[in-house]
């Protein structure tokens, strides 16, 4: 009874392997696998609301512009609950079930990495603007291209202007998560501080969603530390930042890799958040002129009316990531997955979110532009030509807050 | 040496929180031997539950934890009477299962109500600290310290000499003759259950106040509840104190003196050691 | 009669299963593999946990020991992958051996407890050594050829299954039902508990391991957080006990079952999927902790009250 049981469930396998698979038409499909839940879900989510908020204005215009004819774009998006082997399969169901043209990509370096083995392994560009880290470009594949900039270069803004402060801070700080990503930021930040002439005095690897900063804020305070740089997450920087206040530690200045340019960040600390540095790609100004949304900061307007928050880089590389595959399309004249790899390699145009061009590894080149938060309000005060506004700096004591 | 001190202080401090965070858990196991993986999940839901009453009702967390218990309390005796109680008598490796179950639908039911985004419960003194000399000492983790002392020794008190706590140990021990004597072991252990539930949403409370709140923070504060329970000795109340102090201590000299991704690692392997050396804990009698 | 009639219906569901690859889309065929490992992983806890009578929460240690094993091979030392497998089989063993000598010295919950314990540890542990790779993980060299994952999974069960079924046929295996039942009055009657335990503890480490390595390589990509996940502990239990512990095809046919409404959920509804996960857990510890053999062994006798049945005798 039991053997029959077991041999039937076999029988269904069979069964479900033969089942036909119905095909697309006109439309240009593009897929993506997301963490929509599961613990990165709250920065994932961005990745779906830039996907589709993207998608519906460029449709507004008549859609993409293929030879002759106008084609429409349609998003097909799964959620992968935070598991990286769910999307690995994911991604594979999207290519030889739905048969997307191309596709997008996930949020997190880790993700990306395990992901575009599919890209690469099917020969179907993917453009993503979640992975920042060197890994994902350093192994020569062709089909994955990114929207995010070197993680090795997060800090380089940040560093030449620690040169120009006064006074110059003398011992620094470099703590970072150990995952893919912050591991990449912080092999790049060794070497430009030594260039800068900086002090590295403590240099502490920590495990990723640590919640006791405690022992390395005593550090800090003891050996007199005056620049503190953090790659992590944003729920480990926001655990950092509050007990640094109960420890009453407070450093000449600290500079995070995320969490600053975040809105949901700087709710949940108020005020304590005020004199943060950061850096981001983008910043939602005026003259970042756009095809198809106008410019940045009405770009920034119109999505917050609709999603109810303040759109940051995350948003709008996913927005350029889009824009990169439809503009590709349009110069390639098709959407046969070889030539928009082409046209996507020798892309050169302006968006919103700046200049999109991939490098030979298939990476964006973008300035970081330093950041502040003054009075609960992001503050661009360094970019690459100098001082944009003056820094408040040095940050002072808690109490006298 | 005004490094190594801070660092002590701070690990006795969170040894006091962990002992706080663990204390559910080791009721109910203990007492009831229901191991309750879904105790963090129950912790992060006392925490959402504090955020509410603060957000919406101006509720101060610390005053507000009464209210909070009670609550907690409420919705652990209904967890325990309604469902747990079906599977008290099946091997106890049944539980473990259920329980994850129920982690797992909690984590995705809060993850529905309340979205991924984190929140923290940030009253104006939440960064208020105390300094002696150059050493400096958190008020809210003062407060939660002293909390778990005097919590724990109501706990011990309320088990050992109360009629209450006396026919909750009773039940677990022999059920059969806890009925013979009028005892109704279903509200009994849903009882026990709830009170255990109530201490967890007061961790969440304090959790809050101290960290961040998201849906996903049950899974490893379950753990170190876990760890800090057997460590400390199941069969003794005053038992997570030691496991709490003990652990928060370890944690906090691990990640000063071996390094900043040594903490889980410390914490992990004292729990394995203690299981396979002296599996009653640290204050427990050797069996 | 029946039992010729039984092994030939079983060698075509065999068959059949081996032809999946060659007609079906690449979609069946990785969810295949998924369900196939998951299976090896659920039948390798059958039999330290279903016949041995040791639930053991610390499987997904031997799986990642596995991961581990291959992926080192693979990326750091440039050696086959066959040798990987080998080397992670190894690993595998000497963990059970050397950890399971203090270990199945508890007895049941505390037995669970430790190797929770272990398994947490791990991935602790790992995320600091070098060679592996850290936290961050190690990403291998990508291998395009589902339908040979495909084919090595699906002997891996063949060869699992098999030993399960010898098991139910050996002294070793009554061995290890007497320990299940009364430990204290085997050993009395000359049974080696001491020795059966880790015997099993190891074969069921060995399998898993098997699947670890399988598994690394398919997905090209491990890190501690996936190799050693906790929720795959579960997983496996409970495709176990769902499908019934403590007989042949039991956790094979829970682990089919429960893979595929799981994907069909995560295709279809994706957001509940894992709601899903946690609900059939509740749902089947309370009404079904005997699993579906059971239940189509009594179920014509007892009907719908065979539930109700279950529920009677567990609660308080």
């Amino acid at each position: 009874m039991f053997i029959r049981a077991a041999f039937l469930s076999s029988l269904l396998l069979g069964a479900a392997a033969i089942a036909p698979v119905p095909s697309q038409a006109a439309d240009i499909l593009l897929g993506a696998s997301v963490q929509l839940t599961g613990p990165v879900a709250n920065t994932g989510r961005y990745y779906k609301d830039a996907y589709e908020f993207a998608v519906d204005k460029i449709n507004e215009h008549g859609g993409v512009k293929v030879g002759n004819e106008r084609r429409k774009l349609v998003l097909k998006i799964y959620d992968n609950q935070s598991d990286v082997s769910l999307s690995v399969r994911q991604y594979t169901q999207l290519v030889t079930q739905d048969k997307v043209n191309l596709l997008l990509g996930p949020f997190a370096s880790n993700f990306v990495l395990a992901d575009s083995a599919i890209s690469e392994k099917y020969k179907i560009p993917m453009v993503q603007g979640g992975g920042a880290s060197d890994q994902i470009f350093s192994r020569g594949f062709k089909y994955v291209f990114g929207t995010l900039p070197a993680a090795s270069d997060y800090f380089g803004s940040t560093i030449k202007m620690l040169t120009q402060l006064k006074p110059k801070p003398e011992n620094i700080a470099l703590l970072y998560a150990d995952d893919s990503f912050d591991v990449s930021v912080a092999k790049g930040t060794r070497p430009l501080l030594k260039e800068a002439g900086l002090k590295l005095t403590l240099d502490e690897r920590y495990t990723t969603n640590a919640t006791n900063f405690n022992s390395l804020l005593s550090q800090i305070r003891n050996a007199h530390i005056d620049a503190v740089l953090v790659a992590g997450h944003e729920t480990e920087i926001l655990n950092f930042v509050r007990q640094a206040k109960s420890l009453s530690v407070s450093p000449k200045m600290y500079s995070f890799t995320v969490g600053v340019p975040s809105a949901d960040f700087r709710k949940a600390l108020e005020d304590d958040a005020n004199f943060a540095f950061g850096m981001t790609a983008w910043l939602p100004s005026a003259s970042l002129k756009d095809k198809w949304f106008g410019d940045a900061e009405s770009f920034a307007k119109t999505y917050k009316a609709k999603y109810g928050y303040e759109p940051d880089y995350h948003a709008a590389s996913g927005v350029a990531d889009v824009e990169a595959l439809a503009q590709a399309i349009e110069n390639a004249g098709t959407v046969d997955p070889e030539k928009v790899r082409d046209a996507l390699a020798k892309l050169n145009f302006q968006s919103l979110y700046g200049t999109v061009a991939f490098g030979k590894n298939g990476q964006i080149t973008l300035p970081q532009t330093v950041i502040q938060i003054q009075d609960e309000k992001v503050v661009p005060v360094y970019g690459k030509d100098g001082f944009i506004k003056p820094p408040k700096y040095p940050m002072p004591a808690w109490n006298s807050r | 040496m005004d490094l190594l001190i801070q660092v002590l202080i701070n690990g006795v401090l969170l040894g006091g929180f962990y002992a706080i965070m663990a204390l559910g858990l080791a009721l109910v196991w203990g007492v009831l031997n229901i191991v309750n993986l879904a105790h963090g999940a129950f912790i992060m839901l006392g925490a959402y539950l504090s955020w509410y009453l603060y957000q919406y009702g101006g509720i101060d967390p610390f005053i507000g934890l009464p209210l909070n218990a009670v609550i907690m309390f409420a919705v652990g005796y209904a967890v325990q009477r309604g469902l747990l109680n079906l599977v008290v008598r099946a091997p106890m490796f049944n539980t473990l299962l259920i329980t994850f179950g129920i982690e797992v639908v909690l984590t995705y039911l809060a993850q529905l109500a309340f979205s991924a985004d984190f929140r923290t419960i940030n009253p104006p003194y939440a960064g208020d600290n105390i300094t002696v000399g150059s050493i400096v000492i958190p008020d809210v983790r003062l407060f939660a310290f002293g909390a778990a002392i005097v919590l724990t020794l109501a706990m011990w008190v309320f088990l050992l000499r109360t009629k209450l706590g006396r026919a909750i140990r009773a039940t677990s021990q022999n059920l059969t003759a806890a009925r013979l004597y009028g005892v109704e072991p279903r509200h009994l252990y849903a009882t026990t259950f709830g009170i255990g539930i109530g201490l967890a949403g007061a961790a969440g409370a304090l959790y809050g106040v101290i960290s961040q709140v998201n849906p996903y923070i049950g899974a490893s504060l379950t753990a170190k509840s876990f760890a800090i329970s057997i460590i400390g000795g199941l069969d003794n109340p005053l038992g997570v104190i030691v496991g709490g102090l003990a652990l928060g201590i370890i944690e906090s000299l691990a990640l000063l003196y071996v390094g900043a991704t040594f903490g889980d690692v410390a914490t992990f392997s004292v729990l394995v050691l203690v299981l396979i050396a002296r599996p009653t804990g640290l204050l427990g009698r050797t069996a | 009669m029946r039992k010729l009639l039984a092994a030939v219906l079983l060698l075509l569901g065999v068959a059949i299963l081996a032809a999946v690859p060659l007609v079906g889309s690449d979609v069946v065929v990785q969810f295949g593999i998924n369900a196939l490992l998951l299976a090896v992983l659920a039948q390798g806890w059958n039999i330290i946990g279903g016949y041995c009578g040791y639930p053991s929460f610390g499987n997904s240690t031997f799986f990642g020991l596995g991961c581990y094993g291959v992926a080192i091979a693979l990326v750091q030392w440039d050696l086959p992958f066959a040798v990987g497998l080998a080397f992670g089989a190894g690993l595998a063993i000497a963990f059970a051996i050397l950890l399971g000598i203090p270990v199945l010295r508890l007895k049941g919950h505390y037995f669970a407890i430790a190797t929770l314990a272990l398994a947490l540890a791990m991935t602790a542990i790992v995320s600091n050594i070098e060679i592996a790779g850290r936290n961050i993980g190690l990403v291998l060299p990508p291998l395009n050829n589902d339908p040979l994952f495909y084919e090595l999974s699906l002997g891996l069960l063949t060869v699992s299954t098999l030993t399960v079924f010898w098991l139910t046929r050996s002294r070793f295996g009554f061995g290890l039902i007497a320990i299940r039942e009364n430990e204290e009055g085997a050993a009395v009657m000359g049974v080696n508990t001491t020795l059966y335990k880790i015997l099993a503890f190891t074969l069921s480490g060995f399998f898993s391991a098997l699947a670890g390595g399988i598994y690394a390589y398919w997905i090209t990509f491990i890190d501690p957080t996936s190799a050693f996940d906790v929720g795959l502990n579960v997983k496996m239990i409970i495709m176990a006990v769902f499908g019934g512990t403590g007989t042949v095809l039991g956790p094979v046919l829970g682990a089919f079952l429960l893979s595929a409404i799981s994907e069909v959920l995560s295709s279809e509804v994706t957001t509940t999927a894992g709601l899903f996960f946690g609900l059939v857990v509740v749902a089947a510890v309370v009404l079904m902790p005997r699993g579906l053999t059971d239940i189509f062994q009594h179920f014509h006798k007892a009907g719908w009250r065979y539930f109700l049945n279950n529920i009677r005798t567990h609660r308080v």
